[in-house]
């Protein structure tokens, strides 16, 4: 097996609080190869940021807590570097766009003072070295150099977003990790920062992992797809795999949420019910509340991740059966859960109408 | 033939800055009729949440005309004015800021109904609260639950829920699922669709999605820095977008397909300040296909096709339109042959 480049094994992060102990992260893995791009999808709340966090060891502890598990970046453990491994690893060899530009910039030095900044801890530079590198950058994500010297509030959204890749770029990190970097932003201004970044990442053959909600983001930017769900992978494989042989019927759900543009649908098809709450995760599989074909089985046993076609992976119990993953709910199975209970009368909630009407539909 | 609810003639609203004014709505005008919904567009600052506050007379319009049932409303003061919010509701964008934290999902849904003393004694106040919750989906037992302890679809539901319990004809959805994931989003969507075919209520509904609106919309009206830029039926303006900035917006989306293989228009800069524009079209800066009247002259808003307006001076050399509007030529000419084209003009 050749040596990837992050390699994340078993990974479970979980959050003490006061009311109770909160599963973030419940033992994923993933591995990311030099060059590549790695989707990171799922809905608020199912761990994604926590991953991206955890893989530069910034958990915050107390509450957080990295249970078990091992984050290899070119065969290093991530989890057990010392300080100052971990300061010269963070912003040099992995590096983090966040989601929100405007927070992510400091008010009160120009942009060129942060991006010199990340130059001067990570390489032996004389300020002013530095700040004509920060420059350059700047140069790169198409903002006039002479722009340097200004502040963050003199920046639209999409301008500081771009400082805020250019600082992330600004050591060649080998991996990056982009928090939903453009969700922040316009449908114009973000089709050019994703053409950007598209074009930078060949240029600096940096490998990314892209977290976001926007499956449609995703169809243009990464090569590979994981579909998170309460802290736990669902679905992963290649972009044809999860678009073209959706497995899971959580990935199916998704897709059916979306309004299509190119045909017209009369009703969307929602997942029913809500994100589980991850202090209170149902038994077995954790999204069979939720699902359309949910039987006993999903209901008491966890499903494992089984590969259903040559690097394509789905942790479903009814994905390998050879008949579609379709079971008829004539067993009355449609229990609503709330904080993982089965609730007995779910009569009033709206879900359940929405279940009742699709069924008219069909 | 559908009725006319709403009718807006050249609409204003201006803000007065430090630096000059500031067109947030610059000569807006449409038609809505009920039981439809129409469509607002555009990016962040490009005036469409005003508009939806400008109609509902939130915001003192600075010129223009809103006919509600035939009736202008424009400065409609007072106990008028009361009335006519009973008719008139909106949903806010952000379920967590627009929902009162010290009142309780009952307190909330009761407080529209109290105001405009639509429940006769407290049985039937709590009769009424039930059945609206019923409606938006709300389990009773949140009754009691406070907005913190409701995740974002919740709390949207309670604003669906207060914007229907004075009986509106007419609601202004702004950005109502923004904030949502796309499963929940999916859910407030097709909430809003069953309500509008049971009580036949009109939506403005203001958004910067594409494909949400799409979904959802009769008429979509495009906006760009304060101005129309195009208007048309749902399915015109997606299968022939005419103006340059609608067609960029459309090639702009992601879309959750892997064999789609749009050109990709990739539009450069950003928007121009809405304060003080200068004289022509607000898109010329960003336009692949300016000319010099594009930037001295203001381009009238015109029907190029039935029912599809446009502004824009060159709309029918760009899209191979002949005078009565039918097309000419191929359907869908390559990009560069269009502009070699232009340039002979």
């Amino acid at each position: 097996m050749s040596e990837h480049l992050l390699e994340i094994n078993d990974l479970d992060v979980q959050f003490h609080t006061m009311d109770g102990t909160v599963h973030a992260v419940n033992g994923i893995s993933l591995e990311i190869d030099p060059g590549e791009t790695l989707g990171l999808v799922g809905e608020t709340g199912a761990g994604k940021t926590t991953t991206a966090l955890s893989i530069l060891n910034l958990i915050q502890s107390p509450p957080g807590k990295i249970e078990h598990g091992e984050i290899l970046f070119e065969g290093r453990n991530v989890l057990e570097m010392s300080e100052a491994e971990l300061h010269a690893y963070r912003g040099s060899d992995v590096a983090m766009i966040f989601q929100d530009p405007m927070t992510a910039l400091n008010p009160i030095y120009t942009v060129e003072y942060q991006i010199a900044e990340v130059i001067q801890i990570h390489e032996k530079v004389s300020k002013e070295e530095a700040i004509e590198k920060a420059r350059e950058m700047l140069e790169f994500v198409g903002i006039p150099a002479e722009r340097g010297c200004e502040y963050p509030h003199q920046f639209s959204g999409g301008m500081k977003q771009r400082v805020v890749i250019a600082m992330a770029l600004a050591c060649s990190p080998k991996l990056l990790l982009a928090d939903e970097p453009t969700t922040a932003l316009d449908v114009t201004i973000q089709a050019q920062v994703l053409d950007m970044m598209n074009d930078l990442k060949k240029k600096f053959n940096s490998a990314m992992l892209l977290i976001t909600h926007d499956l449609g983001v995703v169809a243009e930017t990464c090569d590979k797809v994981a579909i998170m769900y309460a802290g736990k992978i669902m679905e992963y494989g290649s972009l044809e795999d999860i678009f073209d042989h959706t497995a899971h019927p959580y990935t199916e759900g998704l897709f059916n949420s979306i309004p299509s543009l190119d045909e017209d649908v009369e009703r969307l098809k929602p997942i029913r019910g809500l994100m589980p709450d991850p202090s209170h995760l149902p038994e077995g599989c954790a999204f069979n509340p939720r699902c359309p074909y949910a039987d006993k089985l999903c209901q008491s046993a966890e499903a494992e991740l089984q590969e259903v076609g040559p690097g394509h992976y789905c942790r479903c119990h009814h994905v390998n059966k050879g008949v579609p993953m379709y079971f008829p709910d004539e067993k009355g199975n449609e229990l609503a859960y709330q904080h993982g209970l089965p609730v007995s009368n779910p009569g009033n909630d709206f879900l359940e109408k929405g279940q009742k009407g699709e069924k008219a539909d069909e | 033939m559908s009725e006319e609810l709403l009718r807006v003639e050249h609409l204003k609203k201006y803000f007065d800055t430090p630096h000059g004014k500031l067109h947030a709505v610059d000569d807006v005008g449409f038609i809505l009729n009920k039981g439809e919904t129409l469509g607002v567009v555009g990016e962040s600052g490009c005036g469409k949440s005003t508009l939806g506050r400008t109609v509902l007379g939130l915001l003192p319009a600075t010129d223009g005309k809103i006919y509600f049932e035939g009736e202008d409303i424009t400065h409609v003061k007072g106990k008028h004015r009361r009335e006519l919010q009973k008719e008139m509701q909106i949903i806010f964008q952000d379920p967590y800021s627009s929902l009162n934290p010290r009142y309780n999902v009952f307190e909330l849904i009761s407080s529209p109904l109290r105001t405009f003393h639509l429940c006769h004694g407290k049985e039937e106040l709590e009769k009424r609260v039930f059945e609206l919750m019923d409606t938006v989906g709300l389990a009773r037992r949140y009754a009691y639950a406070y907005p913190h302890e409701l995740d974002g679809g919740r709390r949207q539901r309670i604003g669906v829920a207060r914007a229907l319990s004075v009986d509106p004809q007419f609601i202004v959805c702004d950005e109502p699922v923004s904030a949502l994931d796309v499963s929940i989003q999916a859910q407030i969507l097709n909430l809003l669709q069953d309500l509008q075919d049971e009580k036949k209520i009109s939506y403005m509904f203001v958004t910067h999605d594409m494909s949400v609106v799409k979904h959802i919309s009769n008429d979509i009206l495009v906006m760009y820095v304060g101005s129309m830029v195009e208007k048309a039926p749902t399915k015109k303006l997606f299968s022939m977008p005419l103006h340059p900035y609608t067609k960029g917006l459309l090639s702009a989306i992601p879309v959750p397909s892997i064999h789609r293989q749009n050109k990709r228009i990739i539009m450069q800069g950003e928007l121009t300040s809405p304060v003080n524009p200068k004289p022509g079209c607000r898109f010329a800066s960003r336009c692949p296909y300016v000319k010099d009247k594009c930037r001295s002259e203001y381009p009238v808003y015109r029907e190029v096709m039935p029912e599809h307006f446009v502004a824009c001076h060159y709309a029918e050399e760009i899209n191979y339109l002949d005078k009565d509007g039918t097309t000419s030529g191929q359907e869908q000419p390559e990009k560069k042959t269009e502009e070699r084209d232009l340039a002979k003009v």
